[in-house]
């Protein structure tokens, strides 16, 4: 079957031997003994030593005095009603970042946010939630936000600063106000009254990572500027040209659950859509489509064209590679196929790019079916045109007043340097911020503002459909909310209210929502009932009417191919953004879902084979090489990742990198290309083709990338008995695969991963059931050879003793379904209080995380298909962990959890060299706490500065630690735990209430944050539950089932549409 | 053992001898029952004290000028004399009282309030007993314990006998070589004591000893059993959940429905207090650090706008006045009157020591939480949960926390650890029947109903489980 075509990477495929030594290794062997300079910190030895003298002698000391330390018991004075210590409460709010939107709740202990949870009730999101919404709870206690305001550098009282402002705002002649996309309608009534009170101001409004050019293209064709809404569930065939819709663009959530509706498969004969990435290098949502069409980032235009000219005749885009225009060709003949019932998106930013895909969808009918304008998106209304013509403006000293709202046009303005340049000639320089940035950095005035969940407000994301944003902490420092800042200096607001941007929102929502409907007669019932929704649905507006492009015009302006030898594309990566969340370090850690990288943009060079067993990267280089690449003049010294998939001739560097004022975490991290991207009729074009890439420079220090990381079986014994690269084998080059007795196997002969094109999922799945000795689909354990039968614990028996009643926890993770947004992962590190290590940590192999999706890659080698598979602690019901543990730390509950009782581990990592999975992790240093030893400390932050103590050793950061769930200290071992407390919390609840568990009472953090809805926690006892309907699909299979441990976790088949005949 | 006054062993051997009467005649033990039911709230039990309410001995003469029905009224229902009547007693103690409303309580019959009246009676005349502490301790140790210095003897007179011993021997040993014609010396006491089996007899023993105390130490280190630290507020369980009753779930509202029982906010206990305002222990002492945590004025029954906001001396002025004037009555010193120095004296000893129980190193503030010592300190990797064992295990608080109701300081009463816990796991048996969630335990059902299994115990279903705790 196809499974015999499946690697990680192209050290797997070139056998690298470092690799393989460590892939066959728990743990990987650091430089601690070559080159112990690296790693003890030499200088601080002796030092240590007297301070562990002292601290002995003190420790024998207080041990001996037997004197009980005093602890406190400090209650409320007056206990809030709603607030029962030791019961988490949940409110309902909205993320909103910029354009980013999420509804969301969140889980507050003691009146701390301490975990997102995504809102169900929201018709856009369904419950959904991305890793940056998972992550926003962290930023509130970033320690790098504003505490105070100030002015010219010295901290002032808010009285004075508004004074001063006032002044100079009334002196003003020119006011400018920057910000990125606003999605409330009241902080828009807000800017109305603003510019009431100062006529003399202008609003500018740009995207970090720009928009315009679609916005532009439909006022142009529909004479309106939004972003229509793309109904993903409805369509049977989607091309997107490099949008990447699952990760970054526009509403990845919304548009992830409704991509996913269609792509789930249950049996033979089902149907999914057909999914066509055309783009340049391997983002995460080609990552997951059926065919990829690779075309480098200047040919995109004629990629558009060439389609066009399919579809609605005329020609064009003959500039095209061949390969390309032979995919294209196939797939318009699919897109005619599905008449009405198909969507074609791009990512351009060159207006008449966007009016071409325009006519395409009218022209296969798709406006009203595929794509409607009565809930259009708002979620980008950014004209970096604007941005330009404020440049000129400040440049020409005509701007009095600049007030940055929020926005950081100092470093994601993609010309950053004019601007800062241009801003010198600006007087009065204002920044209304939330942390300390490029932008605010040459501002005289900060005017700190809230962190979200610190705020009120409103979100209309797309038309009609509202939500709400409440605060669920009172401000943890001096700051102030931005709106009720603007309305300050307008002098628009009460100034004797408690609240008075509550009672602004509300008298605007009493005016606007509450009058236009119907079913709550008093406003204060119906204000009460979205605020404990948070969503507010009901209402659309009109769609857009008429039709209006000109073809001939758009055609001559669309990009021309380069005849340049190599080209660079630059792209938003799914966790930090254009360097928005890039002071959030569980953002930073999050490894890209495509490269695995993490803390830092590496360049992806791409691969290609010799045809004779070897994999090369451009200009020779490899893995964690550095490169120096010129773009445009610029000269940049970057770390190499080699990534498959990429466009011949093309390299791809991530945005938001490189800043430098974005606190300890994201200071000095990469580098910044913002600056390197081309301007085209004014609008950012996100690649340029004026580039050179030198060979190996020199070896990154500490290439962070967790590919490699943790892998499982790569090695096995052919016939010979000799010990071979198995994956290599199965290119094609030895005969292999007959009579394999080996002990480590291979992911070709283990049962790591399955897959299937739908075409072929009768016989995969015929194979898949000979394998596994199934009988009945519904066999969970078949008849499948172990490769040993050896047990303590007799499962059979055990079944019947114990699993057979109370509850037998269990998983299913769709592989089809998992899109590798890496929600869970951040979710999990959330509600686990899993530290973040940094990137030398992460360098030698020790990242944390409880779970990590692996990224396979199957097919074509210079143009794979991608298999996500989120992997965690497997729960194996005869777990070969616990039955080495000295000291019983790790052993089986009743339940089926495989527990870990970090307080009697001792650290001899037997059970993590034991796990066939590789998910246990060791605490080498002390992660979370304040180690008096600095030799135990991780450097989290590679600028820490003096105080650079671990992450999550402040109080601040602590105050988003989960109470339930222990620190863990130096010297155990952790793993996933199924979110036992969870689990734990979810039964007595349903002890008080007197009832049989059900589903909704235990629900794991990955699966809660799951916008595809790929995990499914649940009792397998529970024959009615979601679970047990789950485990009886035909494509279950249970990853590495020969080495008979019995694993809780069930997947299901990875299954694609992929349509073979195309090459591309 | 002398704890009780005779007067009051008189009228328990009255009850033994008349107990078909008790209910229908007045009585001084129906008094104190319904004494403690309806009037202990607002009144000190010794009868001599001013608290909420005025103290109540000679109450009877003091109404001696009107009938004695209208006593009867006005205990009944005050209000009702106050505005319908107007009785001019019941308006003189309406003004001097501060118009603090007395409960009305119309249920009681008149032989009720006779039986009250005869306990106060009682009380008001009762001789005043002290605790004689070492009489107390005496008494326990003749209960059963053997004093130590009985051992002390016992160990002093072993060794002698040893020490004669080992004289006998050594005679016996000298007599049988004289016979022998061998010449022996005689070893001394000295050298007997520095012989070699005796040394290292005592080392041997000290070893044992040292190691024995040292894994017992070492094991309960951290652990606190009978911990009982002084209280910034001399709280009383024993007044508050033995004598006056209130349930424990009333203060500790958490234990039912969350992993905390709740120490309960200043607010809970503004509950009852807002009205008593005078404690029968310590009159002013305690309760006005209540009322300077949240800012209550007592005297004239409000809460002060803007108390955070105050000066020390601006809060010493209130809460010094309001135990100055409650001394002045106490100490029959008329309200216009200057406090004696005695007085004087000990408004400032209340006052400093309010200081001192309210602030400390990290708090100088008044207001705000007062900061009670914890007693049961779990460490940090243990997950305990109230909810689970109060609302499903219906375990009685008095089970772990012991009787509380009988503490005037409370003491840690179980040792809290894991033994103790895993113990009362595998005996305590699960309320199986009542309640639906054990349904998918159907195995366990059938044996129950089969009689194969007598009853399923919390380790029968998981509970003795790492995870079950710690995660």
């Amino acid at each position: 079957m196809s499974n015999n075509s499946i690697w990680v990477g192209n050290k797997e495929l070139n056998k690298e031997e470092e690799f393989l030594h460590n892939a066959g290794q728990e743990f990987v062997t650091t430089d601690l003994m070559e080159n112990s300079d690296a790693v003890i910190e030499q200088d601080g030895s002796r030092r240590d030593f007297l301070k562990f003298l002292g601290f002995s002698v003190g420790a024998a000391t207080v041990a001996a005095g037997c004197d009980i330390p005093v602890k406190r018991a400090i209650p409320y004075v007056v206990k809030p009603d709603e607030i029962i210590p030791g019961v988490a409460t949940y409110y309902a709010s909205t993320y909103a970042e910029g354009g980013d939107y999420c509804p969301i709740l969140v889980k507050c202990r003691e009146g701390r946010p301490i975990k997102i949870e995504g809102n169900d009730l929201s018709p856009i999101t369904k419950g959904g939630t991305s890793a940056r919404a998972q992550a926003s709870v962290l930023s509130l206690y970033d320690t790098h936000r504003y505490r105070k305001p100030m002015a010219n550098g010295e901290e002032i009282s808010w009285q004075e600063l508004d004074k001063d402002v006032k002044a100079k705002l009334a002196a003003s002649n020119n006011i400018r106000i920057v910000t990125n996309t606003i999605l409330s309608p009241t902080a828009k009534e807000v800017l109305k009254d603003f510019q009431a009170k100062y006529p003399q101001t202008k609003v500018v409004t740009y995207d970090p990572v720009s928009a315009s050019a679609i916005l532009e293209a439909n006022e142009m064709t529909f004479g309106d500027r939004v972003i229509p809404d793309y109904k993903f569930d409805k369509a049977d065939v989607i091309v997107s040209f490099n949008a990447d819709f699952l990760g970054t663009w526009i509403s990845p959530v919304e548009y992830a659950k409704k991509y996913i509706k269609n792509r789930k498969v249950d049996k033979v004969g089902g149907s999914m859509s057909r999914h066509i990435q055309v783009e340049s290098h391997m983002s995460m949502t080609g990552s997951n489509a059926d065919n990829r069409v690779l075309v480098r980032p200047s040919e995109m235009g004629s990629a558009i064209a060439y389609l066009h000219g399919l579809i609605a005749g005329g020609g064009g885009g003959s500039q095209l590679n061949d390969k390309a225009k032979g995919a294209l060709t196939a797939v318009a003949g699919e897109l005619k196929a599905a008449r009405g019932k198909s969507l074609v998106i791009s990512a351009s930013n060159n207006v008449y790019e966007q009016i071409l895909i325009n006519d395409i969808n009218n022209v296969l009918g798709n406006y009203g079916g595929t794509i409607g304008f009565d809930q259009a998106s708002l979620q980008r209304q950014g004209d970096e045109k604007d941005v330009d013509a404020l440049v000129s403006e400040m440049s020409a000293g005509l701007v009095d007043t600049l007030i940055v709202y929020g926005a950081n046009p100092g470093y994601d303005y993609c010309k950053s340097e004019a601007f800062l340049q241009a801003s010198e000639k600006v007087k009065n320089k204002i920044a209304v911020s939330y942390s300390a940035n490029e932008s605010s950095d040459v501002c005289s005035i900060i005017a700190p503002s809230h962190h979200y969940l610190e705020s009120w407000g409103d979100v209309e994301a797309k038309r009609g459909q509202m939500s709400l944003m409440q605060p669920t902490i009172s401000p943890l420092f001096e700051t102030r909310q931005a709106e009720l800042t603007l309305l300050s200096w307008a002098d628009a607001v009460s100034t004797t209210s408690d609240q008075p941007y509550l009672d602004y929102l509300k008298a605007k929502w009493q005016s606007s929502a509450f009058a236009a409907q119907s079913s709550f007669a008093t406003f204060s019932t119906y204000w009460d009932s979205a605020l404990r929704d948070g969503v507010i649905g009901g209402g659309s507006s009109a769609g857009a009417s008429g039709f209006n492009v000109d073809i001939n015009l758009a055609k001559s302006k669309v990009s021309k191919p380069s005849a340049s030898e190599l080209e660079v594309v630059f792209y938003e990566p799914v966790s930090i953004g254009n360097g928005q969340f890039s002071t959030n370090p569980w953002l930073m850690e999050m490894p890209d879902p495509v490269s695995r990288t993490s803390w830092g943009n590496y360049l992806a060079v791409p691969v290609t084979y010799d045809g004779n067993k070897k994999f090369k990267g451009l200009n020779g280089l490899e893995d964690g090489d550095y490169a120096v690449i010129t773009v445009g003049g610029k000269e940049m010294k970057v770390p190499v990742v080699l990534q498959f998939g990429m466009a011949p001739g093309t390299v791809a560097l991530a945005l938001g990198y490189g800043r430098t004022a974005a606190g300890k975490c994201g200071t000095g991290v990469g580098v910044n290309v913002n600056d390197c991207l081309t301007v085209n009729d004014g609008l950012a074009q996100y690649y340029n083709t004026d580039v050179t890439l030198s060979g190996k420079t020199g070896k990154e220090d500490h290439f962070s990338c967790v590919q490699y990381h943790h892998t499982i079986g790569v090695k096995a014994k052919n016939n010979d008995g000799e010990i071979i690269n198995a994956d290599e084998a199965t290119l094609g080059q030895t005969a292999y695969g007959v009579g394999i007795t080996g002990y480590q196997g291979s992911l070709t002969e283990r049962s790591v991963l399955f897959h299937s094109t739908l075409k072929d999922l009768d016989k995969n799945l015929d194979d898949l059931h000979k394998k596994r000795g199934v009988q009945k689909y519904e066999d969970r354990h078949g008849s499948y050879t172990h490769l040993n039968e050896q047990t303590l614990y007799p499962f059979d028996e055990y079944s019947a003793e114990k699993y057979s009643q109370g509850h037998h926890w269990g998983m299913h993770v769709d592989l089809s379904s998992c899109i590798g947004c890496n929600a869970c992962t951040v979710a999990c590190m959330a509600e686990n209080n899993v530290p973040v290590v940094g990137k030398k940590e992460v360098s030698r192999h020790h990242e944390m995380t409880w779970l990590r999706i692996d990224r396979y890659y199957y097919g074509d080698v210079e143009n794979p298909n991608t298999v996500y598979q989120p992997m965690m602690c497997q729960h194996c019901d005869n777990a070969p962990c616990e039955n080495v543990c000295p000291v019983n730390a790790t052993n089986h509950s009743s339940e089926g959890l495989n527990q870990m009782a970090y307080n009697r581990c001792v650290g001899t990592r037997y059970c993590a060299n034991n796990c066939p999975y590789k998910v246990r992790r060791f605490n080498w240093l002390d992660y979370t706490t304040a180690d008096i030893f600095p030799a135990n400390q991780p450097k989290v932050f590679s600028n820490g500065g003096e105080d650079n103590i671990p992450f999550g050793a402040d109080n601040l950061t602590r105050m988003v630690l989960n109470p339930d769930v222990t620190v863990r200290s130096r010297g155990v071992i952790e793993k996933c735990s199924f979110c036992v407390q969870r689990i734990q919390e979810g039964k007595l609840t349903a002890k008080i209430e007197g009832r049989r568990l059900n589903d909704k009472d235990v629900r794991t953090a990955c699966q809660t944050a799951c916008p595809t809805d790929a995990i499914t926690f649940g009792d397998r006892n529970n024959k009615k539950g979601d679970l047990s309907k789950k485990l009886k699909s035909p494509l279950n299979y249970i990853a590495l089932e020969e080495v008979n441990v019995q694993s809780s976790v069930t997947y299901k088949m990875k299954v694609n549409n992929k349509d073979e005949s195309i090459n591309a | 053992m002398i704890k009780y006054s005779f007067k009051s062993l008189f009228y328990i051997a009255l009850i033994a001898f008349l107990p078909t009467f008790i209910s229908a005649q007045p009585s001084v033990e129906s008094g104190k029952a319904l004494f403690t039911a309806n009037c202990a709230q607002c009144h000190a039990k010794s009868m001599k004290k001013d608290a909420t309410g005025p103290a109540l001995a000679g109450v009877e003469e003091r109404w001696a000028d009107y009938p004695q029905e209208d006593l009867y009224n006005w205990i009944k229902n005050s209000q009702k004399m106050i505005f319908a009547v107007k009785h001019p007693r019941a308006i003189e103690l309406w003004n001097q009282y501060n118009n603090v409303i007395m409960n009305a309580a119309e249920h009681l019959t008149d032989e009720n309030i006779e039986s009250i009246l005869l306990y106060v009676d009682a009380q008001a005349n009762a001789v005043p007993t002290t605790k004689d502490p070492s009489g107390d301790d005496a008494g326990a140790g003749g209960g059963g314990k053997v004093p130590s210095w009985l051992y002390w003897i016992l160990f002093l007179a072993l060794g002698v006998l040893s020490l004669i011993l080992a004289r006998v021997i050594s005679s016996l040993n000298q007599i049988a070589a004289k016979k022998e014609g061998i010449d022996y010396e005689r070893k001394t006491l000295l050298q007997t004591l520095t012989g070699k089996g005796v040394v290292s007899f005592v080392l041997f023993a000290a070893v044992l000893f040292g190691g024995y105390t040292t894994v017992n130490n070492a094991v309960n280190l951290g652990r606190q059993e009978g911990y009982a630290p002084e209280q910034p507020i001399k709280f009383s369980h024993k007044t508050h959940a033995g004598i006056q009753q209130i349930d424990c779930q009333y203060c500790h509202d958490g234990a039912r429905r969350s992993k905390h029982s709740v120490i309960p906010a200043a607010n809970t206990c503004m509950n009852c207090h807002s009205a008593i305002n005078v404690g029968s222990e310590y009159g002013t002492g305690e309760i006005t650090k209540i009322f300077a945590s949240v800012g209550w004025d007592p005297s004239n029954n409000k809460y002060i706008e803007g108390y955070e906001d105050l000066s020390r001396d601006e809060i010493k002025d209130i809460y010094t006045k309001w135990i100055g004037d409650n001394y002045k009555k106490e100490n029959d010193i008329s309200a216009d009157d200057k406090l004696t120095d005695a007085g004087v004296e000990e408004v400032d000893r209340q006052w400093n020591h309010l200081v001192e129980s309210l602030t400390n190193d990290q708090k100088s503030k008044i207001y705000g939480p007062i900061e009670w010592v914890r007693i049961h300190n779990l460490p940090d990797h243990v997950y305990f949960n109230h909810a689970q064992h109060v609302t499903i295990g219906e375990v009685e608080c008095q089970q772990c926390h012991g009787a509380v109701e009988e503490m005037d300081l409370v003491a840690q009463h179980s040792p809290l650890s894991m033994g103790w816990c895993i113990n009362c796991h595998r005996q305590t048996e699960v309320k199986f029947a009542d309640n639906e969630y054990y349904e998918s335990y159907a195995k366990y059902h059938e044996e129950l109903a089969s009689g194969s299994k007598k009853a399923v115990t919390v380790e029968d279903i998981g509970g003795l489980e790492c995870q079950k705790c710690h995660y």
